[in-house]
This record gives structure tokens, C-alpha cells and sequence, in this order.
């Protein structure tokens, strides 16, 4: 277990050291200026000075990201749903989702937010309007990807629509719901901070947004790895949950 | 209390008059099956054989519910399909054996008593009694990815014995199996059998095993689906691997053979 661990993550440890390693070396050995590429010494400086109101900002965005990427994904999963029982409404509304999925976010957040006010909600309602449809697209196909004997099995048992749904459709459906949590996990982040950006008072976009104003790049950079690290942080909680819920599926299986 | 008691003698466990099914597509329609009469009388063991379109799937889905027909009558013990499928009186058994991978093999094998509400403790002791027939005793906990393929089959046929049918309906349960595996398995099916008294209804594409396991094989040739030729046949029971040794065996293969033959002649 510890051995397989040291394996697993020695070589992009090994990588991590050395890239920063050549990097702070770089940045003082051709005198780049800080405002093109800052050390990661004075990144990490700029962090541990403003580390507070950082973390705060890191803290506002974490809470909008999280929250819209539930709600996106708890609507996504209902329409989902709904499409998989229905070919009308599937047929009906999927060139218009998959049309409004095309348009880019920073082009639809000023009007989301003009709707949802300058506040903490419309950050998340353009948060869940970019985690919906990964879910909505990946519940219909699992719903529909059932395996057609065990269908038969259900029949035979004499089991009730209900049934079928929730002891065979929707685990069935997992691994690609988790697929799709797993895309909206990383537009969560994505989509709190193009909010942030269009308009806000607080977050790490906003931070990046004043920090670039007033060039203060160390603090820009720390804001930008710290909502990367929450990233790949969200990314490994849904990872995990797709470990405790999904034990059976064959690509949890190491070595296959 | 006349009647019941007359229904449980006299009336087959299987009554199909007249069926026909037609398939219809856009630009055709296929005559599946065409007349088809057949009755099987309870506690028997009746083998469907013949080639490929001969209907023998299609009317064993007929007789499990999973077809209707369009036109004839099929009774199941004086009843329509659908009531004996709703009081769960009808156990299949398909050729995959359709184990949902994210359940043990005991929960499995409990699954249509989970369905029908039976309460934990009961349908686990049931599963059990059920794997300990099949012979899977010690793989209670086990996922079915972690089984061959033969033992992935044993706990479907447990499964489709758990909620205790009238009629257990096999469509080529063994047909992705090796030969050795496929003896193996159709030793514990006259087994199971005998202990149970479960009519049995086997679709099958080897005449080998119809003759072994049967006390009729009903010969089928496509084109349209219908039944060409009935083999009664009564091979001692209780029916051992060494049944295949007697000259009577033999006779039977050779029988269904030429029965068969004839129906290749119709592709």
C-alpha cells in the first residue's frame, strides 16, 4: 500500500521539485522581471503576506463553485432523467441544450448576472448554467445504456418502474454520471471565477482581476495556484466518491 | 374444492394453441411463428431444438411474457402469461447470465424476492438454501466479474428458482460454455429437476443435450417458425452423464438428427 503510493506519486513529485527548482533559478539567473514571470519564492512571499484575505477570497469563490456545481448538477441529473424516459423531450429540447452549451460563459454571464443581481447568487447561477449540461448529457446516456437481459430479468420479476429505475437504471448509469460530475467538478471552479471577472467585490477572480489593475503578479499568481489546488482538490473528493459508489466498475480495478 | 384439485392433474403447465407471431418491420413482415400447438404437462422436462429462425427463442419469450403473441392462446396452468409472470411463477434463464455486476452473487441471487418485498433475513436464508443447490456454497459475497463463466450461469438459474416458479423457462443457458462446464452443469439441471419438480421448458441447439435431459423434444424449422416433429423421449430416470451410453441414447440422437435435417432443408 505505502509502496504502491511512493510509486504512484514519487514521479510527478520528483517532477514538481525540479521544474520550481528551475524555475526560481531561471528567474534570477536571466534577471526575468517579476511582472513577466515572478520566482516562486516571491509567489509564495506575496501568498503568506496576504495569506487572510486570500484564503477569504479562496473562500467566496470555493462556497459559489460548490453550490453551482450542486445545483447544476441536480438539474442536470432531473433533465437527464427526464430525457431518458421521454424520446419527445429528448428530441424536442436537445438541438436547443446542446446549442446553448456552445455559447461561451463570458459571453452569458453579464446577462446572468443582470438577472441574478451583483451578489454571491448570480456567481453561482453562472457556476450551475456551466456544470448542467455535462450531467444532463451523461445521465441520459447512462440511463439508456442499461444492459437489455438484466432488463428482462427485472421483467420476469415482475418489477415495478420504480423499481427498475433505482436498482437497475441508475446504478447502471453511474460510472457515466460520474463522468459527468467529473467535468462539472472542474467547470465549477471555471465558471465562479469568469463570474467573478464580469463583476464582483470579492473571490479569487476579483483578486486576480485587481491584482492584474495594480500589477501585483506574485499575488496574481498565488490567487491563480490556489484556484487550480481547489480544483484538483474537487476533482479528488468526486474521485473519491466515485470510489465508495462505484466499487464494482471495471476501470476501478487496478491493473485492468 | 373440486375444481382446483382438477386444475392440478389435468390442466398442462404449458397450453399453446394456435400461435402465430408475426414480426413487422417497415418494408416486411416476418412470419416468426406460424400454428404452433403444444401442450407440456406439469413437473415434465420439454426441450425446444432447430436451426437459427425457427421461432424456438421467440416462443419461449411468448410463454415468460416478454412477447406477445398476434394471434392463438398460450395458458400457463389455466392462466394468461402475465398473471403467472405478476405472481412471479416463472423462472428464466437467458444465455447471458444478466448479473448485475454491482450486486453479490447472494444478493443476486435474492433479487426478485427483494422485488417482490420479501424481508432481508428471509430472502437471504432462501438465497443461500438456493446457492448450496447450484453448488456455489462459499461464493455468497462474491461479484459475479470475480466468476467463470459457468458459475456466473449457476446463480442465474439459482435466481431464477429463488421466487419458487411453476415454470422454468431456459434459452440456451448453456451455450457460451465448454463443453466439460455444459456437462457439468446440465448433471445439476436433472438435478435440480428431480429435487424441485419445476416444469421445464429448455431452448437449445443441441440435440446431444435435449436428448439427455427431456422427456419430449419438440423439432422446430423456420420459415415460418413451427414445430415439424415431436420426440417422446423416455430414457430411464433419474437421467445420469451415463444415460449417454445406452443404445436407446443413441437411437434418440440419431432420430432428432434426421428430424433436424429436414429442417436445415427448409434454409
Amino acid at each position: 500500500m505505502v509502496l504502491r503510493l511512493v510509486e504512484e506519486a514519487g514521479p510527478p513529485i520528483v517532477v514538481l521539485v525540479v521544474l520550481i527548482a528551475f524555475w526560481e533559478w531561471a528567474c534570477h539567473a536571466f534577471g526575468i522581471k517579476t511582472y513577466v514571470l515572478p520566482a516562486p519564492s516571491s509567489i509564495l512571499g506575496a501568498f503568506i503576506k496576504g495569506s487572510n484575505t486570500l484564503l477569504y477570497h479562496a473562500g467566496i469563490t470555493a462556497f459559489e463553485a460548490m453550490a453551482g456545481f450542486v445545483i447544476g448538477s441536480a438539474l442536470g441529473a432531473l433533465i437527464g432523467t427526464a430525457f431518458a424516459y421521454s424520446r419527445f423531450l429528448a428530441r424536442g429540447f436537445l438541438p436547443y441544450i446542446i446549442a446553448a452549451n456552445t455559447i461561451p460563459v463570458v459571453a452569458i454571464a453579464p446577462i446572468i448576472i443582470i438577472w441574478f443581481g451583483h451578489g454571491i447568487g448570480s456567481k453561482i447561477a453562472v457556476t450551475a448554467f456551466l456544470s448542467f449540461f455535462p450531467l444532463a448529457l451523461n445521465m441520459m446516456k447512462g440511463l439508456q445504456s442499461y444492459d437489455r437481459v438484466v432488463m428482462d430479468v427485472f421483467h420476469i420479476a415482475a418489477a415495478t418502474p420504480t423499481q427498475a429505475f433505482f436498482k437497475m437504471r441508475l446504478p447502471s448509469a453511474l460510472p457515466y454520471v460520474f463522468v459527468g460530475l467529473k467535468l462539472n467538478v472542474t467547470f465549477s471552479v471555471i465558471g465562479a471565477i469568469v463570474a467573478e471577472f464580469v463583476q464582483a467585490d470579492r473571490g479569487l477572480g476579483f483578486v486576480i482581476m485587481t491584482s492584474y489593475r495594480s500589477m501585483a503578479m506574485p499575488r496574481l499568481w498565488a490567487a491563480m495556484l490556489l484556484s487550480a489546488l481547489m480544483g484538483i482538490v474537487f476533482f479528488l473528493i468526486v474521485a473519491a466518491l466515485e470510489r465508495v459508489f462505484v466499487p464494482w466498475h471495471a476501470s476501478m480495478d487496478p491493473g485492468r | 374444492m373440486a375444481e382446483p384439485a382438477l386444475r392440478d392433474t389435468a390442466m398442462p403447465a404449458v397450453d399453446v394453441r394456435n400461435l402465430s407471431l408475426v414480426y413487422r418491420s417497415r418494408d416486411r413482415a416476418v412470419n416468426a411463428l406460424s400454428n404452433v400447438d403444444l401442450q407440456v404437462e406439469r413437473g415434465s422436462f420439454v426441450s425446444l431444438i432447430g436451426p437459427s429462425g425457427c421461432g424456438k427463442s421467440t416462443l419461449l419469450r411468448v410463454l415468460g411474457d416478454l412477447l406477445a403473441p398476434t394471434s392463438g392462446t398460450v395458458l400457463l396452468d389455466g392462466r394468461a402469461p402475465r398473471a403467472e409472470r405478476l405472481d412471479r411463477r416463472i423462472g428464466f434463464v437467458f444465455q447471458d447470465p444478466a448479473l448485475p455486476e454491482w450486486r453479490t452473487i447472494l444478493a443476486n441471487v435474492a433479487l426478485p424476492l427483494e422485488l417482490r418485498g420479501t424481508p432481508r433475513a428471509d430472502r437471504e436464508a432462501q438465497a443461500r438454501e438456493l446457492i448450496d443447490l447450484v453448488g456455489l456454497t462459499g461464493f455468497e459475497g462474491a461479484y459475479p466479474r470475480q466468476l467463470s463463466g459457468g458459475m456466473r450461469q449457476r446463480a442465474a438459474i439459482a435466481r431464477a428458482l429463488s421466487t419458487k416458479p411453476r415454470l422454468l423457462l431456459l434459452d440456451e443457458p448453456f451455450g457460451a460454455l465448454d463443453q466439460i462446464t455444459r456437462d457439468r452443469l446440465n448433471l445439476e439441471l436433472m438435478h435440480i429437476h428431480e429435487v424441485t419438480r419445476v416444469t421445464v421448458v429448455l431452448v437449445t441447439h443441441s440435440i446431444r443435450e435435449a436428448v439427455l435431459l427431456s422427456d419430449r423434444i419438440v423439432v422446430m424449422t423456420p420459415r415460418p417458425g413451427r414445430i415439424s416433429r415431436i420426440l417422446e423421449d423416455r430414457l430411464p430416470r433419474p437421467r445420469r452423464l451415463q444415460t449417454r451410453d445406452l443404445p436407446d441414447y443413441e437411437d434418440l440422437v440419431r432420430l432428432g438428427n434426421s428430424a433436424l435435417e429436414r429442417g436445415y432443408a427448409h434454409v
